[in-house]
């Protein structure tokens, strides 16, 4: 027969459960084969001296430290003031993402989505977590949520293994602002699918928590499925000490919705009609929903000033903190949304923006 | 934050730490590493069953890029004539610094997936939690760990012939 692999010669070494018994015949009859193995279990060992560390932990102490990062998540009680500007220096590339998932003009995930990041956004500050980067409505709210293809988000080498992995153009930036420097870490996701299963009795369970009652839903709504999509995308995040972006140029294949059944604009209309929503945002909303390439961004005055400004000829919005720490401008064109934020000011995010080529 | 964080921080925090300990080779680096995860873990809806996986990957890849980040900034502190502050609480009964230093730059230069394989190979993951964390077969497990495992002595032996 065949030499087994080195690979099972290793798992022999581990798991030989793991290893058919075939193979095990023949490994222990095979000179070869057991100087092979003999080969992996010294390097085998080596490893493992190599990488043994004797860690002991204060699991009670990891939990207290925990539960107060937890707690100074909260609005006003961020006591660190470098805690507070990571906080600050991450939410509007949130947004961003935050508003890649709004996209498409009429995704479910409009509405439900950007509410559910912002209202998260406003009691724990997000960091750019790989979820971040190609992300789905949470809709657990309205019905059930089903991943049917999970994003993989990972770092590449390259822009070129970006651009090969992500199938999209990987912007170029000509020039770094000041300040910036360095070569960028670069992340790709896949694509990320999922099914929605409208569910009135979810819906209206959620609308009753908040002591509302759930307005009838259009007929046929019930029990509707939405397949919903996003990615893949790409970002290049330039990094300062110990991983907190500077500058982050991220391009996502904006977010779809298909329907079997009923329209999905009737689902959207009526999940914009849901209480708890907010009449500035749900005015916002309705008005961008018709044109995909406007961006639909209600923005928490309390937090972000928003303001028009153009790419290249596509409209786009620039976001800016009100400490004036972080700004971001994002856009919309031939279904691709892209987003620069940094540590930056709005001139040099546009700026940045509006230089970037292609590669 | 998700209910269930406390329970799943208790039952997998050792494993958490001890996985990116195992890329940086210090307790307190590793501990802050965990502490990210556990944050972003909390924000996430990755389901419970899947926790332990998800938190071991993330570690890796998280100490992983800190590694990177902190050779960059040993490499600045080298040039600034600042060596010896890079990795001041290195418990080390087995080797010695020089030697984890080498061990942290090897491991800094596998392809990704093989030193995060490897390293929670290395942390007690079973051959089919590796395979289901990293989306490999749990046939290609053993070729990967192995792939990495050679690099890994091959980067030591070239850096402990050129020194």
């Amino acid at each position: 027969m065949r030499h087994p692999t080195d690979g099972t010669l290793r798992r022999l070494l581990d798991e030989p459960a793991g290893v058919a018994d075939a193979d095990r015949e023949h490994v222990s009859g095979c000179p070869a084969c057991r100087a092979g193995l003999a080969t992996a279990e010294r390097d085998a060992q080596l490893t493992r001296a190599a990488l043994d560390v004797d860690v002991t932990v204060d699991v009670d102490a990891g939990w207290s430290r925990l539960s107060q990062a937890v707690a100074a998540d909260q609005p006003r009680r961020r006591p660190v003031a470098a805690s507070r500007w990571r906080t600050a220096l991450r939410k509007p590339v949130v947004a961003a993402f935050a508003a890649v998932a709004l996209l498409g003009g009429a995704s479910a995930a409009a509405a439900a989505d950007w509410l559910e990041i912002f209202r998260t956004e406003q009691l724990a500050p997000v960091t750019l977590s790989q979820a971040d980067l190609v992300a789905l409505p949470d809709l657990d709210a309205y019905g059930k949520v089903e991943i049917t293809q999970e994003v993989k988000v990972r770092q590449v080498a390259d822009a070129d293994a970006a651009e090969k992995a992500s199938g999209l153009a990987v912007p170029r930036v000509r020039e770094l602002p000041r300040g910036v420097t360095g070569q960028p870490a670069y992340q790709v996701g896949g694509r990320v699918n999922a099914v929605f299963t409208f569910s009135a009795d979810k819906a209206a369970r959620t609308a009753a928590a908040t002591g509302r009652t759930l307005p009838p839903p259009p007929a046929g709504l019930d029990g509707s499925q939405f397949r919903l999509s996003a990615g893949p995308g790409v970002a290049g995040v330039w990094s300062e000490a110990r991983g907190v972006p500077a500058l982050i140029v991220a391009r996502v294949v904006a977010p779809t919705a298909y329907s079997a059944g009923i329209p999905f604009r009737t689902a959207v209309d009526y999940l914009l009609s849901l209480p708890g929503v907010p009449e500035n945002i749900k005015a916002q909303l309705r008005g961008y929903t018709g044109d995909a390439t406007t961006l639909p961004l209600p923005v928490n005055s309390q937090y972000l000033t928003s303001s028009a400004t153009e790419v290249g000829g596509t409209p786009a919005t620039v976001l800016a903190s009100r400490d004036g720490l972080i700004t971001a401008v994002v856009w919309v064109k031939d279904g691709v949304v892209t987003a620069v934020a940094g540590s930056l000011s709005a001139d040099e995010v546009v700026s940045v923006a509006r230089g970037l080529g292609q590669r | 934050m998700r209910a269930d964080l406390e329970e799943v921080f208790r039952s997998a925090y050792p494993r958490v730490v001890a996985v990116a300990a195992r890329v940086l080779g210090s307790r307190d680096e590793a501990e802050d590493v965990a502490q990210e995860v556990f944050l972003t873990f909390g924000r996430s809806a990755v389901p419970a069953g899947e926790a332990v996986g998800w938190l071991s990957v993330a570690a890796a890849h998280t100490a992983l890029n800190h590694l990177r980040s902190s050779r960059r900034r040993a490499a600045r502190e080298e040039a600034a004539g600042d060596d010896g502050a890079v990795w001041p609480d290195v418990a080390d009964t087995v080797v010695t610094l020089e030697e984890r230093r080498r061990v942290r730059s090897a491991l800094a230069r596998l392809p990704r997936k093989h030193a995060v394989a490897l390293v929670l190979r290395h942390s007690g993951l079973s051959y089919a939690e590796v395979a289901a964390a990293l989306d490999l077969s749990p046939g290609s497990v053993g070729t990967t760990v192995r792939r990495a495992e050679s690099a890994l002595r091959k980067e030591l032996n070239r850096h402990a012939s050129s020194d």
